[in-house]
């Protein structure tokens, strides 16, 4: 099942300076993740979890070291490359949901789509099939704020999923949501990764959590990878 | 990005905040409103001068008058030494004129003052001796009635500001009324040279007094710019019946002491000529026979340098609103790139490139613009009517006639919107920048 890796890095690095002082928030990660994994990635805050999702997201750019996707060396993209494999190699969720307030939900979830270039009529179609893939078809004309948390946090599921990334990166997704609602969205991205294929990675405190969903974890500890263990 | 979804996004951004966008486009507004006014101001006095000169064929007129008489444009003195003999400017060489290649007609400005008669008032005016073929040019606006059938017909044109000045305001009232011209004549039997003190004591003048009737054929409009035209008076008489009558030439006391009796010689000729070019065929001719000539068109140049320099002075001045507004554009986007950071941020996590948020600002700006282009002018408009408005107001009591001191050509219109859209966007350019350089990881973590 677990062929050439979809994901890999090499001696990733990423050293933040602010004014005389450095910060290594990354230091020589080495990550093989296979397409079709649900990778749980934990640590303390400060270990460099967020830093990695950003880099893996193509939000940020390493200092040293490599990440190759699906044999594409994405950290040697230029920022017009950059911004095409996020839109669509990868999707990402926050702990803060990150969508925008002044848009339906169904608006939320076709915004990748207005950036190909993709008729509104056609935006707002396949936006209305996601959300119903994420269980929120009778919502899809509310704004985030007449929405609860974890409706908000499907919408970014399914704003995540629209251009059918190979990549989930989801960073601490169930971060301000109860227990009973993490659990809901946490399925979510079970189903996502069992039935589409879809390779998840999970930042998150909870090690109970990724436990329970993580066919494999990682640790982070300031910026490295402490030990990694498989999940019965 | 497809520029629909770009111009859609505007929309909604600059909708969202309403009140800022006004604000922002008002002073846009503002600054493309007083640009347009002070150029239509401009192209208004170039228009009236310039381009309604050559519209009525001024610069293919050119007037020539004896040397040594003061010319009647410039107010200086041409040189004419004592020595050389006197030039006559007389029938003779109106023929000579008229036959000169290019020339279309010649006539003697012949003027003289007269009484005026009509509905039991009277106004003191000067008369104009006109062919009747100059007359039905468009050079005589007529705002009523027709000009004279021929040279020799007993009707005239009278100026709407002379009727004005009598109390009449409708001037289609007065066609085929008669009116009456009472023309003084030297009377040599009353001239007493010995005693001269007589001619004031007893009120005895050698003059005496003619009328002459005549029906009125045309009301025309006076021209509010006196000057090159040939046109320098209020009542127009055709020349074959002017030649009937006795009058003595008074348009300059010079004359009356100058011309020593001869009724031939004129003060001055206007001469029409097909082309600019004849105008120097005809002063050629002039300067040969010692004639000084007057031409409109030596002045152009002159003129257009210092509509230049006009237009220049009034776009600056203008200017200095459309870059404070400019300012305030700058300073509305830079504003809302610091409040929409995070969703820039969104919009690049999910994919954007940076290449579709310049787009949303520049449009942003763009909008911006137009609007502000569009309602500028018409600002402008509103604006610089309300002033012809009361100019005119203000100089009608002053017997002037209407005129329009502003001037929209189709250039100015169309180009303020463009000029307002491109300041606009140009004003947009770095707060675009730095929305694309707005860092996805800073502005997700932003709040």
């Amino acid at each position: 099942m677990f062929s050439s890796p979809l994901i890999e890095t090499n001696d990733l690095g990423k050293v933040y300076s602010t004014g005389r002082i450095q910060v290594k928030a990354l230091d020589g990660i080495n990550l093989s993740v296979p397409k079709g994994a649900f990778l749980g990635i934990a640590g303390p805050s400060g270990s460099g979890k967020s830093t990695l999702m950003n880099l893996l997201g193509g939000l940020d750019t390493p200092t040293s070291g490599s990440i190759q996707v699906a044999g594409r060396m994405v950290s040697s993209l230029n920022h017009k490359e950059l911004a095409l494999y996020r839109r669509f190699q990868v999707g990402m969720i926050f702990q803060s949901f990150n969508i925008i307030p002044a848009y339906t939900a169904k608006e939320n979830v076709a915004l990748p789509l207005l950036f190909s270039g993709v008729p509104k009529r056609e935006r707002l179609r396949r936006a209305e099939a996601v959300l119903s893939l994420v269980g929120l078809e009778e919502r899809k004309d509310h704004r985030p704020s007449e929405l609860s948390g974890g409706e908000q946090q499907r919408v970014a599921v399914a704003r995540a999923l629209i251009n059918s990334p190979d990549i989930l990166l989801a960073d601490e997704p169930t971060g301000n949501l109860d227990s009973r609602t993490s659990q809901g969205i946490l399925n979510l991205l079970q189903e996502m990764n069992r039935t589409q294929n879809l390779t998840v990675l999970l930042i998150s405190h909870e090690g109970y959590l990724l436990k329970k969903y993580a066919d494999d974890i990682i640790y982070l500890h300031d910026g490295r990878v402490r030990e990694s263990e498989a999940v019965e | 990005m497809r520029v629909v979804d770009s111009l859609e996004q505007a929309l909604s951004n600059l909708w969202k905040k309403k009140l800022r966008t006004f604000l922002t486009t008002f002073g846009v507004v503002i600054g493309i409103g007083a640009l347009v006014s002070m150029i239509s101001f401009g192209q208004g006095v170039q228009y009236n001068v310039t381009d309604r000169f050559q519209k009525l064929d001024l610069f293919n007129y050119i007037t020539v008058f004896p040397a040594g008489k003061q010319s009647p444009f410039s107010g200086e003195r041409a040189g004419s030494s004592a020595e050389s003999p006197r030039s006559v400017l007389d029938d003779d060489s109106l023929k000579e004129i008229t036959a000169l290649e290019g020339v279309e007609s010649a006539f003697p400005e012949v003027r003289f003052p007269a009484r005026i008669q009509f509905r039991e008032k009277t106004r003191f005016s000067l008369v104009q001796v006109m062919p009747a073929a100059v007359a039905a040019t468009e050079l005589v606006k007529l705002r009523a009635g027709a000009s004279f059938a021929d040279d020799y017909s007993l009707s005239l044109i009278i100026s709407d500001s002379l009727l004005t000045e009598m109390g009449i305001t409708d001037p289609d009232s007065v066609i085929g009324e008669e009116i009456t011209l009472l023309t003084l004549m030297l009377d040599l039997s009353r001239l007493n040279l010995s005693d001269m003190s007589s001619l004031f004591q007893n009120g005895k003048l050698p003059f005496s007094e003619q009328s002459h009737r005549f029906t009125i054929a045309g009301v025309a409009e006076r021209m509010g710019f006196g000057g090159p035209t040939p046109l320098r008076s209020d009542v127009y008489i055709p020349s074959g019946t002017a030649a009937d009558i006795p009058t003595i030439s008074l348009t300059s006391i010079w004359d009356f002491f100058r011309s020593s009796g001869s009724a031939d010689e004129y003060s001055m000729v206007n001469v029409k000529v097909d082309s600019p070019r004849a105008v120097d065929r005809v002063k050629a001719f002039a300067e040969e026979k010692g004639f000084q000539s007057f031409a409109l068109i030596d002045q152009l140049e002159e003129i257009r340098t210092g509509f230049v320099f006009m237009d220049m002075f009034l776009a600056a001045v203008g200017m200095i609103a459309l870059v404070v507004a400019s300012l305030g554009i700058v300073n509305t986007m830079v504003m809302a790139i610091l409040e929409r950071t995070r969703e820039i941020g969104i919009m690049k996590a999910v994919g954007a490139g940076d290449g579709d948020i310049r787009k949303i600002f520049l449009f942003e700006a763009g909008l911006i613009g137009l609007a502000g282009g569009v309602f500028g002018l018409c600002l402008g408009w509103i604006v610089t009517t309300a002033i012809n408005w009361i100019i005119n107001g203000i100089l009608a009591r002053q017997g002037i006639p209407f005129v329009d001191y502003f001037y929209f050509p189709r250039w100015l219109n169309m180009g303020s919107i463009v000029f307002s859209i491109l300041v606009s966007l140009i004003a947009g350019l770095y707060p675009m920048q730095r929305a694309a350089r707005v860092d996805p990881v800073v502005a997700l973590r932003h709040d």
